[in-house]
């Protein structure tokens, strides 16, 4: 009886050790488990692109036309460029109408973009919307570049620009009384 | 004469009667012999799991980037995360996901970078409900500084000791008030991996 006893005792002792190594080893198995790593690719393309925006979508001008002068400024038109490019030498910023001889009309009566001009406000000379298209961009014969800006270091980058127009009818016939509307396109490009 | 034979006889009987008590009374005492008693431990460990899988959306992508914008990738990324551990000694299980640099989550080149900071992301069905930047710090030894996201986290009770849940963690970019981004293809790295707190 005795000896059974004895048996019993060792093998409880035995099993409870083994349980109690059991439970240690899984406690320190379960603190802080770490999944495998699954993974995400991410893939984003930042294309070349110029954007062109301005501040005022209508210009007027406020006091009417005077015949025979150059007084008749419009206000000046806010632009801003941004930009971002792989290469190439410059930026041009090209202005034009869509007919030469139509530029602005009023029914039949016509202002021809010749008697159109523009310029840089930092600049002092104007010029008429009678040059040709550049790199695709603009109309023969109704086209001007407002800015060339060298692409030197600056592939990436904005700029804004302020840009004067008139009427100079100076030594043109008398307009026609009425409404003179036109559109001027703006366009920048690359070359 | 007759007597003298049945005498022999009997004497014959009985020394076979004797010889046979001999040879069964060993047996009969060895029968009470008890060996010691031998105890054999067992022991069967079940391991625990944890994984996680990308079911879909491993590659995500955005065929054209708009600078100063929240640029969203395409479709979300489907995540399945399986575990099978001990309630009495796991507290929760979570899913983390980052960045390995939160200076450059995604790159074109050493000089054309975007921070971990302008990617975002969002699991509905987890603890980004709404867009959250990867700018978490690491969880139980999970992640990186600056760089991590923390998905979910389930506490773990008896039942749900041994499960499988699936997410959709949607991503995008936020470059609101950034400067435009150099031209290129920028490629990025998320790391997802779940933990046992």
């Amino acid at each position: 009886m005795t000896r059974i006893a004895t048996t019993l005792a060792r093998t409880l002792i035995g099993a409870s050790a083994a349980l109690a190594l059991v439970g240690v080893a899984t406690a320190e198995a379960q603190a802080g488990i770490q999944s495998n790593i699954a993974t995400v690719t991410l893939n984003a393309r930042k294309n070349p692109v110029i954007s062109l925006t301005a501040a005022q979508s209508a210009l007027t001008l406020a006091g009417g036309i005077t015949d025979n002068s150059a007084v008749n400024q419009f206000p000046a038109l806010a632009v801003t460029l941004d930009w971002t490019l792989t290469g190439g030498s410059s930026l041009q910023l090209v202005g034009w109408f869509g007919t030469a001889a139509q530029a602005l009309a009023n029914g039949t009566n016509f202002i021809p973009s010749s008697r159109i001009e523009g310029k840089l406000s930092t600049a002092a000379a104007w010029s008429a919307f009678t040059g040709a298209a550049v790199a695709g961009v603009g109309v023969a014969g109704s086209s001007l570049v407002l800015e060339n800006i060298a692409l030197t270091g600056n592939l990436t980058n904005t700029a804004s620009r302020s840009i004067d127009l008139r009427l100079n009818l100076a030594g043109a016939p008398a307009t026609v009384a009425g409404d003179y509307t036109g559109t001027l396109n703006l366009r920048a490009v690359v070359q | 004469m007759l007597t003298r034979a049945v005498s022999s006889w009997v004497t014959v009987v009985a020394c076979l009667l004797a010889v046979a008590l001999l040879v069964a009374a060993p047996r009969a005492s060895h029968a009470q012999i008890i060996s010691p008693d031998l105890g054999v431990s067992l022991g069967a460990r079940k391991n625990t799991a944890l994984t996680v899988s990308v079911l879909s959306g491993g590659v995500q992508s955005i065929a054209s980037i708009t600078d100063g914008a929240i640029n969203a990738f395409s479709s979300p990324v489907r995540v399945q995360t399986t575990w099978s551990v001990n309630p009495g000694l796991t507290g929760s299980v979570q899913l983390v996901a980052y960045f390995t640099d939160p200076t450059s989550a995604l790159a074109a080149g050493p000089s054309a970078r975007i921070a971990s900071s302008r990617v975002q992301g969002r699991m509905a069905t987890g603890l980004p409900a709404a867009f959250t930047a990867f700018t978490g710090v690491g969880i139980g030894g999970v992640g990186t500084a600056g760089a991590s996201l923390r998905l979910f986290s389930v506490n773990i009770t008896g039942p749900n000791r041994n499960a499988t849940r699936t997410d959709d963690l949607d991503l995008r970019l936020d470059l609101t008030g950034q400067p435009p981004l150099s031209v290129g293809t920028y490629t990025g790295m998320i790391y997802l991996r779940a933990v046992t707190m």
